[in-house]
């Protein structure tokens, strides 16, 4: 099917992922909301948004996670996840450009398992972060 | 006054700990994850196609990671939610409550899960949730509220765990 898979012999530590990048969009926020059940007024409704000062609507926190999610399993492969987690640092803004940057970290064995560390962001063009957080991968091995 | 309602915060937060949240059933559905997967431009076939997913040696189409957290407020029908789970308030709400009333802000600070094994369409999983941590912290000058919300899946017909899910809630005063 054209899935390239990534093996633990092929990593090293400090490579890349490739990076996704995504100009967010208020239609992108409102689809979120309908496939994820969260219908938090700030993340949709414009007039509530800035009625509770903010500037306009603005990203769900679990939308960059899940975006980056979507790095993350591009990379190390669709169900090989072991733990993800994150730290939500800024909100997200409609208009800004959203890129992934997906880093292997270490390679390590425990109980059999092949596993590799990575450290995740989600920034915004001008390098601000506003997701930082770990995952941890079991990938397939060669021998 | 300020210092008597941080003392009574703090009360109310011990005492949550350890308490539980309640417990839910949820069935994992192709048409929700799918839109999920769309909304998240998880684009590979693997989350699009039962027959990708199969030759990648999953039973059926995999939810994307993130799926863990939403699959609460999608396919959890009714009629097939447990009935044994804990009774009166949910310990969440009855700490979050009285802050909120005093204003501030809700954040979502932090979101952990670690992954047993996939989760897959036509999985039917169960919850039960527990408040593991809750404590204040004064930083630069407002009093910051931490709640952490642990939420054990695990498979309904097997009981073995599928994802745990670390949910890391903020209330800033």
């Amino acid at each position: 099917m054209g899935e390239q898979k990534l093996f633990f012999e092929d990593v090293n530590v400090g490579d890349e992922a490739p990076s996704l990048s995504h100009t967010l969009t208020r239609t992108d926020l409102v689809k979120y909301a309908g496939a994820s059940g969260d219908f938090n007024p700030m993340h949709h409704d414009e007039v509530a948004a800035q009625a509770a000062g903010q500037p306009s609507v603005f990203g769900h926190g679990m939308f960059s996670m899940g975006f980056l999610g979507s790095a993350l399993t591009d990379y190390v492969g669709v169900g090989n996840l072991t733990r993800y987690q994150v730290r939500f640092a800024r909100q997200t803004w409609p208009d800004e450009v959203l890129s992934t940057k997906v880093v292997v970290t270490a390679k390590r064995e425990e109980d059999g398992r092949k596993l590799v560390d990575l450290a995740v962001t989600l920034s915004n063009a001008d390098g601000e972060d506003k997701v930082v957080g770990e995952a941890t991968a079991a990938l397939p091995s060669k021998t | 006054m300020v210092s008597e309602g941080a003392a009574s915060d703090e009360e109310l937060l011990k005492g949550i700990i350890g308490k539980p949240t309640g417990k839910a059933r949820v069935v994992i559905e192709r048409g929700a994850v799918q839109h999920f997967a769309d909304a998240l431009f998880s684009t590979s076939p693997i989350y699009h196609n039962p027959g990708a997913a199969r030759e990648a040696g999953f039973a059926d189409i995999p939810a994307p990671p993130t799926w863990a957290f939403a699959m609460e407020f999608s396919g959890g029908f009714a009629e097939m939610q447990p009935t044994d789970g804990p009774s009166g308030a949910n310990p969440l709400g009855a700490a979050i409550g009285p802050l909120v009333a005093k204003g501030g802000l809700i954040l979502h600070g932090e979101q952990e899960f670690i992954y047993h094994r996939p989760v897959v369409v036509g999985d039917v999983l169960v919850s039960e949730g527990s408040i593991v941590d809750a404590y204040q912290k004064e930083s630069k000058g407002r009093t910051m509220t931490f709640i952490i919300q642990e939420t054990k899946w695990s498979d309904d017909k097997t009981g073995e765990p599928v994802v745990t899910s670390r949910f890391n809630l903020i209330h800033r005063a």
